[in-house]
């Protein structure tokens, strides 16, 4: 196949910019376009449950890349100009304004949209998402203290922003149907240790389901299923996940199954369309890595699909959370584990979890524990026979695991 | 640029391989703290807090002439501060470190030679 002339990259995420950035890196030098949904510079979306919605971080704190950045390295930044339909055998695709414009690869960096609540009043304007920064600070507005506000899931983007809602002095109820949320991620001690640190901190927690959102005067009544009762709020935040956004792909008739289906160097069905971050899943894996690093990783084993170059080993996923001022870290698939090897005391509140598969260590997660994590991480990407023995004594060293 | 008279942090054996020692600002006269690392036999130093998030690099993971912020991962090359990945951007200042009758001496605001 001839060498890309001009590359089209739809999304400004994380994926998006780290592919323009690697595409630059790996010595590409012609046509690089970045189509943007959102207005303005692409920006970070972690510090939007975190610093943003504490009031801590501006926008020009949180973008991806300074404005010189996209001059200095010859891409064009096309923001407010969705992209309506990618047309990868006439070598171009579509702007939702009707025009066409040329590009001989084509990079999907989408990313996902939040998923709403499927029951009646799940659209209620009162019931909000935080995906982007417009949410993030139409949120913002709503969290202030005393407000009633009831956060629905418990996943990772829950628990943040309940806790940062507690931390505003919001009146917090958090609502998830699963006992231990996060637990086939990170194992049992830590999803149960986390969980409980809400209601410590003085969060209510409701293991229950949301049948329906009632309008009333003066806020919301969120009607629970199991639990049975229901909850009088001002504000709705559901953070149940993200439906990724594989319209583009779909259309193109590109293979798309819980996600876009992609092949080492992010190859999907068709020879030059490529997905990066939140949008796609890799052939094999049971899940999309909606997560940061994945998201940045993907841009650099896409310069390479499209640049045809060998694509290097991706090694262990890894993410972090934080929440009531505590950080949970995670290294790995906890669901491959077959049996899990405390380090540290959970009472202590900071300690690690490896989960093991024979005599290899093939996940780990922990809380406030950053040095156990980067060795952690190490260890299973270097495929390091351990003694558990080792990973079980807080005095020992795990880097002597390391050293051979 | 000024630069402060030299400092002495530490004795050779004092830090570990792979590990680092935070030299507080009040000691080296500048703004910000500097870690001095010691990584395959050699001493470096940078400027202690992460270009991109308050961290301490001191905490950091320290291998292959490169330490790894403990709170985003970004990493930085010990040699000349440059950043390796994101989520950094800013290469992190150098300072000087000299060994001399088994000390370790730093040299605030000198930069090394790279
Ligand atoms: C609030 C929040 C907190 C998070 N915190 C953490 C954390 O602590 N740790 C962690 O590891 N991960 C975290 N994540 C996850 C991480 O941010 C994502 O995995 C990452 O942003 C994915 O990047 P992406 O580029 O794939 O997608 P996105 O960032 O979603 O970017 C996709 C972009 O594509 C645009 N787009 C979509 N369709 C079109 C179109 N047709 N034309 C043009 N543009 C289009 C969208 O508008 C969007 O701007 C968090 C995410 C959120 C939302």
């Amino acid at each position: 196949m001839s060498a890309p002339r001009g590359i089209a990259v739809v999304g400004a995420g994380l994926a998006a910019v780290s592919t323009c950035d690697a595409l630059r890196a790996r010595g590409y030098d012609g046509e690089l376009v970045l189509y943007s949904a959102e207005h303005g510079l692409p920006y970070d979306r972690p510090p939007l449950s975190k610093d943003v919605l504490l009031g801590k971080s501006r926008r020009e704190d949180v973008l991806l890349r300074p404005a010189q950045w996209y001059d200095e390295k010859g891409i064009e930044l096309r923001d407010g100009t969705p992209v309506r339909a990618i047309r990868p055998r006439e070598g171009g695709l579509e702007l939702a304004d009707g025009t066409r414009a040329t590009a001989d690869r084509i990079v999907l960096a989408t990313g996902g949209t939040p998923r709403a609540l499927p029951v009646p009043g799940g659209d209620d304007p009162g019931v909000h998402a935080l995906r982007t920064w417009e949410d993030a600070e139409r949120l913002r507005e709503r969290l202030l203290p005393g407000a009633r506000v009831a956060v629905v899931g418990a996943g990772l983007i829950g628990a943040e922003t309940a806790a940062v809602a507690h931390a505003l002095g919001c009146r917090v109820t958090l609502i998830d149907p699963v006992p231990v949320p996060l637990a086939a991620v990170v194992g049992d001690e830590i999803a149960s240790a986390l969980h409980s640190r809400h209601s410590a901190e003085g969060i209510e927690v409701l293991t229950a389901g949301v049948e329906r959102i009632e309008r009333r005067p003066g806020g919301l009544l969120v009607r629970l299923s199991g639990y049975g009762g229901s909850v009088a709020v001002d504000t709705v935040v559901a953070g149940i996940g993200i439906r990724p956004a594989i319209e583009l792909a779909e259309s193109a008739g590109l293979i798309v199954d819980n996600g876009i289906v992609v092949r080492p160097g992010q190859r999907t069905s068709h020879p030059n369309v490529f997905a990066v971050g939140d949008v796609a899943r890799r052939d094999g894996h049971r899940v999309r890595h909606e997560h940061w690093e994945a998201a940045q990783r993907d841009g650099e084993a896409v310069a390479h699909g499209v640049l045809g170059l060998a694509v290097p080993e991706a090694g262990a996923s890894w993410f972090w959370s934080d929440r009531h001022g505590s950080r949970l870290e995670a290294v790995g698939s906890m669901a491959d584990a077959e049996r899990r090897v405390l380090r540290g005391a959970v009472d202590t509140g900071a300690f690690t979890v490896f989960g093991l598969r024979g005599d290899r260590v093939v996940a780990a997660a922990a809380v406030d524990r950053p040095r156990d994590i980067k060795a952690a991480r190490r260890i299973v990407d270097r495929g390091v026979v351990v003694d558990e023995g080792v990973l079980s004594d807080e005095s020992a060293d795990l880097r002597t695991l390391l050293k051979r | 640029m000024t630069t402060n008279s030299a400092v002495r942090v530490a004795a050779v054996g004092d830090i570990e391989e792979g590990e680092a020692l935070k030299v507080p600002a009040e000691t080296t006269g500048r703004a910000d703290a500097i870690a001095v690392f010691h990584d395959g036999g050699a001493y470096y130093a940078l400027d202690d807090t992460c270009s991109h998030g308050q961290a301490s690099l001191s905490d950091g993971w320290i291998e292959g002439g490169e330490v790894e912020c403990p709170l985003h991962s970004a990493r930085f090359c010990l040699k000349s501060g440059e950043p390796q990945c994101m989520p950094a951007t800013l290469a992190q200042r150098t300072h000087r470190v000299e060994v001399r009758d088994g000390e370790v001496w730093l040299h605030p605001g000198e930069e090394s030679a790279g």
